[in-house]
């Protein structure tokens, strides 16, 4: 194991250009969905305007993220198990964004009375306590 | 010793001067805090999760003893939820979580693989040092008001109303959280890239499949938990408004981000038992493990899926119908790798040559409290019987199965067996298998009624049942079956104990049992083995050959430290 | 440190190389686990920030008008400016991986000191942004943008009437102050790590000058705090109008 390891660890040298090029590639990209954000994308049959720009902006910074992991932090020049890592972490985000599942098969209802009163303070004090019954059918005797 | 590459490592592996080992090599009490050694490590975890332990379970009793009586006995509400809450947050952040793998994983891992430490010692003393000072924290918040919201913090009651500590004791789970993930790290680079030459992943032991699948599980849960309690704090503190319905925020979301933790959590804590249960069932039995690599991927199974299933939680929150199906369907999935594991555990002492010593005896009654607490857990993981069963001690009795059956039961199997190991003595092994017993019982006495408490509708965390006294028989019988439990927790203080004070020395090992940690010194040099061991042999692999006459020498070895005549041998050569 | 060969190891003698740690065989087996350690806590660390854009996505989902009508506070000019800022500090940062590599000490420091330095423009717009959303009272608790036309500017309105809901808008900031406030620890966290970093190379430590990858650890941890912007700023500063 240990042989193996010294060899395919031999540093792999990323020459300057390629960084700057990247570098270059982020930037532009930056620019690109500062631009996009102003045009106003129409809709697409039954994808709405909103969600198409959205899904721009996200598709444009999870091409920042791919150069960032596969360059920066090189991915492309590294193992398999750093590669595993790398999708592992990502699929594992989306595990979480199951939870979603949840919201979009039932209706989102916020409590209605509650909803008005943004000016109130937080009831930050507990509750009275319910009264207790004293005593019941069965006569046991309730502690104080 | 089996095979022969074994035993040629074996006597390199003895060191030159006996006496030197990680124990007796320094006695400052800065080596000890300061130490960087996986062992020393372990042994401070040990002393502190044991600490816990201890008022995790004195808060247990208390419980116990006010449900003696349907009116209550000596509690107020108030205290009654604080003293569970106390119980549950303890004992799940401070002592079941941490116990195995940061005890025995944290002994054995670098053992078992032949390495000579984890990968980060210093990263695994702060990990000690982070789970201390959560602790503390915890601690602080217990005595100074305590906290009234179940170990589940679930919000809007954690967030805006209980007026308790729940600020600095979230803190406190927060920076313990920090110290899972910090060994779950360490864990998976050792397991990864430490292991000895030959020491290829097939040949790995099943505990050390086990400690890697919890680890992904720490990894991967833990910080999704730790977010979600920070924002809980944050709400208290600055009102960041996260969970609070009265600004549309979500308290059902704080349940999914919770249980998307605290459900794998639960597998960080029965999957390293199932490890232990493993190595001793296999040597125990004297037999290679039944269908080792089924074994070995149901872990990886089991902690793939635990993600999948959070949301059995929560049938009875708001959670949408179509979802809880799923999830129920996924829940009942998870029984497949788990009896997987139970066939080939039951299926490995099948003819084997099964040495009914105290650690088998601990794993032979696992086998038996899984079972029962696994498949109770099929009736919660119903969407229609779990509406019945939600919140009763039906589900108390289930995860103490399951907790306690399992996880402790497991954790004492694992220090008897290698107890020898760490200290280098032998304990009186008799009233070890005596002990093992009462626990077994006092388990049972105290968990079993409590099923048909839940059943006829005992709500839990409730601290009287005046409306139902025909409860009364049960309770009193759980209350004194938890005391012989008690019992039982507390005998092994005692004798393993006394074993460090007048124990005879162990050898290396004193079990004939197979694998890297028993073939370096009882207890191990520093750097654990005097050269670095090469594996050439099968992981498990007892040679049927050889095994007769190492019966007898083993059996010799014990028989001289107690009073017992006959060990059941059950010799089938 | 013991000296300790493995007959497999083909005779090489790795035990007295100065940087390596008495648990590893050799400094090949040292960076493999130091980059494995490193990757594992990443993904840790993935999970983190995952959970608060899991809660993010689910509220701008529900609220998006009022989502939309808050974020006209934060300045898309500013952000840009970070974005590019923090691009800039990983392109520094790799440049001195790679100087690691190449063992030239002083280009290192200097590649170091640049991202450092990058970090603190950071911090300091983000100051300024900040204290922006403080003067218009956009934190959250009692007294929530109490001007809410000066605040969000005439979108809040609609006939005359404040239009935006005031709770989802104080939810939108709750999830802004807590995104990036944690984004900025991080940034902090790293600043102090690079320091300690360049120290170290200023000392000419054998921990770092024989072997690139604590370099190299540290340069992963921080394209990882780059990452988390690139996914901030378009969710915050870029929202396309509801429509």
């Amino acid at each position: 194991m240990a042989n193996s390891a010294a060899h395919t660890h031999e540093h792999h040298i990323v020459p300057t250009f390629t960084y700057v090029k990247t570098l270059v590639a982020l930037i532009a990209l930056m620019i690109l969905t500062v631009a996009v954000s102003y045009v106003q994308i129409p809709a697409i049959g039954p994808i709405s305007g909103t969600v198409a720009n959205q899904v721009v902006a996200l598709a444009i910074a999870l091409v920042k993220a791919f150069l960032v992991v596969t360059i920066f932090m090189g991915v492309k020049f590294g193992t398999k198990l750093i590669k595993l890592w790398a999708i592992l972490g990502f699929i594992w985000v989306l595990l979480i964004f199951g939870i979603l599942g949840d919201y979009t098969t039932r209706k989102y209802e916020m409590a209605p009375s509650w909803d008005s009163q943004s000016d109130s303070a937080l009831p930050r004090v507990a509750p009275d306590e319910p009264k207790m019954p004293r005593t019941n059918d069965l006569n046991v005797k309730i502690r104080d | 010793m089996s095979s022969p590459a074994i035993t040629k490592g074996e006597l390199k592996n003895q060191p030159q001067n006996e006496e030197v080992n990680y124990l007796n090599v320094e006695h400052t009490i800065s080596s000890w805090l300061l130490t960087g050694d996986h062992k020393r490590i372990a042994m401070l975890y040990l002393v502190s999760a044991s600490f816990f332990f201890f008022l995790g379970s004195i808060a247990a009793g208390l419980i116990r003893f006010e449900l003696t009586s349907p009116a209550g006995v000596v509690l107020e509400s108030e205290t009654y939820n604080k003293i569970f809450s106390a119980h549950g947050i303890i004992m799940i952040f401070q002592f079941l979580v941490p116990a195995i793998p940061a005890i025995l994983g944290n002994f054995l891992l670098p053992l078992m693989i032949g390495a000579r430490d984890l990968a980060f010692p210093r990263l695994n003393l702060a990990s000690w040092y982070m789970f201390m000072v959560g602790g503390a924290l915890i601690l602080i918040g217990m005595i100074g008001g305590g906290v009234d919201t179940g170990w589940t913090f679930y919000t809007p009651y954690s967030s805006m109303y209980s007026n308790t500590q729940v600020t600095l004791v979230l803190v406190g789970i927060f920076i313990s959280g920090f110290s899972s993930i910090t060994t779950g790290i360490n864990f998976v680079a050792t397991i990864h890239k430490m292991r000895a030459p030959g020491m290829t992943w097939f040949r790995l032991p099943l505990f050390v499949w086990a400690m890697y699948s919890t680890s992904l599980l720490m990894i991967l849960g833990t910080p999704v938990v730790a977010i979600t309690l920070l924002l809980v704090v944050f709400e208290r503190l600055f009102k960041l408004p996260i969970f609070s319905p009265e600004l549309g925020g979500d308290p059902v979301l704080f349940q999914h981000l919770f249980w998307f933790y605290s459900h794998p959590a639960v597998y960080i804590m029965i999957l390293p038992a199932f490890g232990i249960i493993s190595e001793l069932i296999a040597n125990f039995s004297r037999k290679r493990i039944f269908g080792y690599h089924f074994v070995a991927f149901s872990s990886i199974a089991i902690a793939g899926l635990g993600f999948l299933v959070w949301g059995h939680h929560m049938f009875i929150s708001s959670q949408s119908m179509y979802e809880s199906i799923v999830f129920s369907l996924i829940s009942f999935l998870v029984a497949v790798p788990s009896a997987i594991k139970i066939f080939n555990w039951t299926t490995t002492m099948y003819k084997g040559n099964i040495r009914l010593q105290s650690p088998m005896i601990y794993a032979i009654g696992f086998l038996g409290i899984f079972t029962v607490g696994g498949l109770t857990g099929l009736f919660l993981g119903g969407t229609g019987t779990d509406v019945h069963l939600t919140a009763t001690y039906f589900v108390v009795a289930h995860f103490h199965y399951v907790m306690v059956g399992g996880t402790l039961l497991g954790f004492l199997g694992g220090l008897h067996y290698w107890w020898p190991k760490m200290t280098g003595r032998l304990y009186n092994d008799g009233i070890a298998k005596v002990n093992a017993v009462i626990v077994f019982i006092g388990f049972n006495l105290t968990f079993f009624p409590q099923f048909i408490l839940g059943w006829m509708g005992m709500p839990r965390r409730y601290h009287y049942y005046y409306f139902a006294p025909e409860f009364q028989a049960y309770h009193i019988m759980s209350t004194l079956g938890s005391s012989v439990l008690g019992f039982g927790l507390i005998l092994p203080a005692f004798y393993l104990t006394m074993s460090l004070i007048n124990g005879k020395k162990s050898g290396p090992n004193p079990w004939g049992a197979h694998g890297l940690e028993w073939e370096t010194a009882s207890p191990p040099p520093t750097s654990n083995f005097l050269e670095t061991p090469i594996v050439l042999d099968e992981v498990y692999d007892f040679d049927p050959v050889s095994e007769h006459e190492q019966d007898m020498k083993d059996l010799d070895k014990w028989e001289s430290t107690t009073d017992h005549q006959s060990f059941p041998t059950e010799d089938h050569h | 440190m013991s000296a300790i060969s493995n007959p497999m190891d083909h005779g090489h003698d790795h035990g007295h190389e100065p940087g390596l740690h008495h648990q590893y065989e050799d400094m090949a087996q040292q960076s493999e686990t130091y980059i494995v350690g490193m990757w594992t806590f990443l993904v840790s660390e993935v999970m983190f920030f995952g959970a608060l854009f899991l809660i993010y996505t689910l509220y701008r989902w529900n609220y998006q008008l009022d989502f939309y009508i808050a974020h006209e506070h934060l300045d898309v000019k500013l952000g840009a400016i970070n974005t590019t800022v923090l691009l800039f500090s990983s392109f520094t940062m790799v440049m001195a991986v790679q100087s690691a590599q190449l063992k030239n000490r002083l280009k290192v420091m200097g590649y170091l000191a640049v991202t450092v330095l990058c970090a603190c423009t950071f911090l300091v717009i983000k100051y300024f942004e900040y204290k922006s959303k403080f003067a218009d009272h956009l934190y959250p608790g009692a007294g929530f943008a109490d001007d809410a036309v000066k605040a969000f500017g005439n979108h809040a309105l609609e006939n005359g009437h404040v239009a935006v809901n005031m709770n989802h808008a104080q939810l939108f900031y709750g999830l802004y102050f807590g995104m990036t406030g944690l984004h900025a620890l991080h940034i902090i966290v790293g600043i102090g790590v690079i320091i300690s970093l360049i120290r170290l190379w200023f000392n000419r430590a054998n921990t770092v000058i024989h072997d690139y990858v604590p370099t190299e650890m540290v340069g992963l941890y921080w394209h990882f705090v780059d990452l988390v912007w690139i996914f901030l700023f378009p969710l915050f500063y870029l929202m396309p109008l509801p429509r």
